[in-house]
């Protein structure tokens, strides 16, 4: 299975991203954003960074980028779409994913471990995980506070469109990092085929790293292929 | 072809939570303004072609649509001109 990891001018989680793929057994290659095919690629990986400066908003200009229709168009064909961190941020721009991200509510840009709950274990990149297992994984952003309005939120929790959910590590009560509504880390779509997380899970995949509970999600897309 | 100038205000919609606009309402009142809210939004000033003003004002809003995202905030028109 071949991953292309899309670069945004500005994107920083690029090589990161192929590293995790890569120690999955997944081959990867890097795909600029101004490209108008993914054709002979399975699967499509949006990575953390800074697109465009994060001007206009978090993710908006990228969001316009030639390539994206084709990030489109694998997201209505059912082929793996996983956006990290401002990865996340123009899914939703681009309208793939509902909900936007917000200014954290400290206006901090936060850099740290943070507990995340998995909310179900049936899709490629949870499969490998126990429901409600709490991992531990770093985020680093400003711009992280999921928002919905409140029918979409309805919607996302009555369909179990939730994939990731802040969590305390330690019995902590100020574990939601953000200020995201109903703790939302990362979601779905309807076809469960499209993943948007802010924590990344790219950066946990190797003990001197300082974890490996993001492994699991990149394995899983191994066993989608081979299982 | 004539030439215009479109100001588009960007705002974050009623009842979203602006944290900056806090920030800066908490640093007027440290200096002593008594303020009771503030919202901090986007300004664009775009300079573009077009035939007529009706032609402009379209395309203005067309690119209103465009970059500003109906999740979260609302546009506005301010003001539409031809340049000399």
């Amino acid at each position: 299975m071949k991953w292309a990891i899309i670069r945004f001018p500005g994107s920083n989680c690029d090589e990161d991203a192929r590293f995790a793929l890569e120690k999955a057994g997944l081959k990867a290659e890097y795909v600029w954003h101004t490209e108008t095919s993914l054709k002979g690629f399975d699967g499509a990986f949006l990575p953390g960074g800074f697109s465009y400066g994060d001007y206009l908003r978090a993710g908006a200009l990228a969001a316009k980028s030639p390539v994206m229709e084709e990030v489109r168009r694998f997201a209505h064909e059912g082929r793996p779409v996983i956006g990290v961190c401002n990865g996340f941020q123009v899914l939703t721009e681009a309208g793939i994913l509902p909900g936007a991200l917000l200014a954290n509510l400290n206006l901090h840009f936060t850099c740290k471990e943070v507990g995340v709950r998995v909310e179900r274990n049936d899709l490629p990149f949870t499969r490998l995980y126990q429901k409600r297992q709490v991992l531990r994984l770093p985020i680093a952003h400003a711009e992280g506070r999921y928002y919905a309005d409140a029918e979409t939120l309805a919607r996302l929790e009555g369909e179990g469109l939730v994939v990731f959910r802040y969590a305390p590590l330690k019995g902590e009560t100020d574990y939601n990092p953000n200020g995201s509504l109903h703790d939302i880390a990362g979601i779905t779509n309807e076809r469960g085929n499209v993943l948007g997380m802010m924590p990344h899970p790219e950066r946990a995949v190797d003990e001197v790293l300082g974890g490996t509970d993001g492994l699991p999600l990149f394995l899983g897309l191994l066993e989608e292929v081979t299982g | 072809m004539p030439k215009y100038q479109a100001t588009l205000l960007i705002e974050l919609k009623e009842g979203i939570l602006d944290p900056q606009g806090r920030a800066v309402e908490g640093v007027l009142k440290d200096l002593g303004h008594p303020v009771d809210s503030v919202r901090v939004g986007k300004v664009l000033e775009i300079v573009f072609p077009a035939e007529t003003l009706l032609e402009a004002e379209e395309k203005a809003r067309a690119m209103g649509r465009l970059l500003a995202n109906p999740v979260m905030e609302v546009f506005t028109l301010e003001a539409l001109k031809e340049l000399p």
